[in-house]
């Protein structure tokens, strides 16, 4: 019994493992109704319901898995939410979907060209389900009977008696399987599994029924239920895997060691290929199904003119997954170009997207916002106070006002108190500057910093000296 | 009242469907139970040696020949086998159907065809899957 319950407090500390509080950790879905209209405040989003509202019917589209190789792109001022959407967009997909989050400027590697580095982040990003079916008989073990033969060379015979809740029946075992039942150390009251192809032996732990057969046992004892059912049982299990996964896997030099060490390197194109027809293959014979997931490559303008151009064209292949980009610049040049286009994404490409626009947040939703991350940072925040950090963020950016409320419930717990009161806000704005505030700093005292003139440039000589 | 008649349709439609398919599984875990104890005789069976066997056909007893209440037995084991197999695969059908009408998406992959053992085999080894 105390270690039933050693075990539970083990389970329970695993699952609230220490979780650290990111920018965007309250989000937990899109926010939508059944009919995909945005709620006001949902799921730890807010506001922006046109951009909600689309994203809703993109997810619609990727779920129904029908299209491929379509481009999206969120475009708005800094700190409008287009991070979140893609995050909610991750969270509502579900686990069962590949998402791969990138940013653009992960791809600049000397290991990796940016090719190979796009191609590997586009493979992330479908997966394949497959399914492994296996005939096994599934039990509670009721005896073990192992009879010695006559004489020192006598073959052993056996008896396993298995039951399930519905049904009990015997089993005569030979030599082999005795030495395998021995080997797994089985007895009765274990629960086990044997497969009928290979033999093997598998035991899931011991049945809730004999948990009292004895006062002290080892940390390692299991308790489940006893099986229901028929013995003999058909297990079907469904793996979704990546193309990314099957490649390295794939990839000679590396093997699969390389999924775990995350060391892929450049993966040769053959080995793609190869892995393209198996895959084709797989999918005609009723193997294989895919799921073309989703590509988030944030702050999208750090590609340059080239990464554009691969994605124009693999957007183009049947196996392509959705790819959303997002990005907060305007008018600006296309890197590796002279050459200015809207977003910094060249005309060509942003032609194949569907632009989802994001629009600064009223002063409700600020408020709304700054409430959510107050609860999410576990802060007690009084009204009023609130009222001030809801007009910082107006007045200078939303990102600053939410660093501010950690800053602040520090600042009220060191004077003991359990909420954040107005004062607080206001001592902590005095003790951060704002990017508004310090660069009026600089402007003003610009002449007592070093290098400001070229005469700094002699001066670092003179220290190196 | 017409809802009414719509709701009543659609539920006796769910619940029956529901039932069916609660009422194959438990058909299987019967079969099963058969195909053990036939499996059990015919083991007994092949150890006795004697030329005749009693045989239980309902609640009577007869004394039957062995070597054709062997085969009667191995013919039954195919049946039940053949039925059982049938079932599993209509009730994927079933269970598909159900989720349907109670507007879920059905479950990923239950269709799809396994993949054979050695291949399985080789994509657990190579760490693909476990």
């Amino acid at each position: 019994m105390t270690s039933l319950a050693a075990a539970q407090v083990q389970e329970v500390r695993s699952i609230t493992r220490i979780e650290r509080i990111g920018a965007h950790s309250h989000i937990r879905g899109l926010g939508l109704d059944d009919a995909l209209e945005p709620r006001a405040v949902s799921q730890g989003m807010v506001g922006q319901k046109m951009a909600r509202k689309a994203a809703g019917v993109i997810l619609q589209m990727i779920r129904e898995g029908k299209i491929a190789g379509r481009a999206v792109l969120l475009a708005g001022q800094p700190g409008t939410g287009k991070t979140a959407i893609a995050m909610g967009l991750a969270q509502a997909l579900g686990p069962d979907t590949p998402f791969t989050s990138m940013a653009g400027s992960e791809i600049y590697s000397l290991e990796m060209s940016k090719t190979e580095a796009l191609t590997q982040a586009i493979r992330k990003s479908i997966g394949i389900r497959i399914k492994e079916e296996s005939e096994i008989i599934e039990g509670e073990v009721v005896e073990v009977v192992v009879e010695r033969g006559i004489g020192a060379g006598g073959a052993r015979t056996g008896r396993l008696t298995l039951k399930t809740t519905d049904m009990e029946t015997n089993y005569d075992m030979g030599t082999k399987m005795i030495d395998s039942l021995l080997k797994e150390k089985v007895q009765a009251g274990d629960v086990i599994t044997i497969d009928k192809a290979t033999g093997k032996i598998n035991r899931l732990g011991r049945s809730f029924a004999r948990a009292r057969d004895y006062d002290a046992t080892g940390q390692q004892a299991r308790f489940v239920q006893c099986p229901e059912g028929e013995l003999q049982k058909r297990k079907e299990v469904v793996h979704t895997v990546t193309l990314h996964e099957v490649d390295v896997i794939n990839s000679r030099t590396h093997g699969f060691l390389a999924l775990f060490s995350g060391d892929t390197g450049e993966i040769k194109s053959e080995i793609r290929e190869q892995i393209n027809c198996k895959v084709a293959e797989w999918r005609e014979e009723g193997k294989a199904e895919m799921i073309p997931g989703v590509l988030f490559i944030d702050e999208a303008h750090m590609l340059d003119i080239e990464c554009f151009s691969f994605m124009n064209r693999a957007l183009e292949s049947d196996t392509a997954p959705i790819v959303i980009m997002a990005t907060n610049r305007g008018i600006t040049r296309i890197r590796g170009t002279n050459y200015k286009s809207p977003h910094g994404i060249p005309l060509d490409l942003l032609d194949r997207m569907i632009i989802v626009p994001t629009a600064p947040y009223s002063h409700q939703e600020l408020r709304e916002i700054l409430n959510i991350r107050c609860e999410e940072e576990d802060c007690q925040m009084s009204a009023d106070a609130l009222t001030v950090l809801t007009r910082v963020a107006t007045e200078t950016s939303l990102r600053y006002a939410i660093q501010l409320i950690t800053t602040a419930s520090l600042v009220a717990r060191r004077r003991k108190a359990t909420e954040v009161s107005m004062e607080d806000v206001k001592k902590v704005y005095s003790l951060f500057l704002d990017e508004h505030r310090s660069e009026q700093f600089l402007k003003e005292y610009q002449d007592e910093f070093m290098f400001n003139d070229g005469s700094g440039d002699g001066h670092q000589m003179d220290i190196m000296h | 009242m017409d809802d009414q008649a719509k709701t009543l349709k659609y539920l006796v439609s769910v619940e029956k469907l529901a039932e069916e398919i609660l009422s194959d599984k438990h058909e299987i875990v019967l079969l099963d139970k058969r195909r053990n104890q036939n499996r059990e005789a015919l083991r007994d069976i092949n150890k006795s040696s004697q030329k005749k066997c009693w045989l239980a056909v309902g609640s009577v007893l007869v004394k039957h020949n062995i070597e054709d209440t062997k085969e009667l037995l191995e013919n039954d084991q195919k049946q039940i086998n053949i039925e059982i197999n049938k079932l599993r695969s209509n009730l994927k059908i079933k269970v598909n159907n159900l989720r349907d009408l109670e507007m879920q998406p059905p479950v990923p992959g239950l269709m799809l065809v396994p993949m054979s053992n050695k291949e399985s085999r080789t994509l657990a080894t190579s760490g693909l899957i476990n």
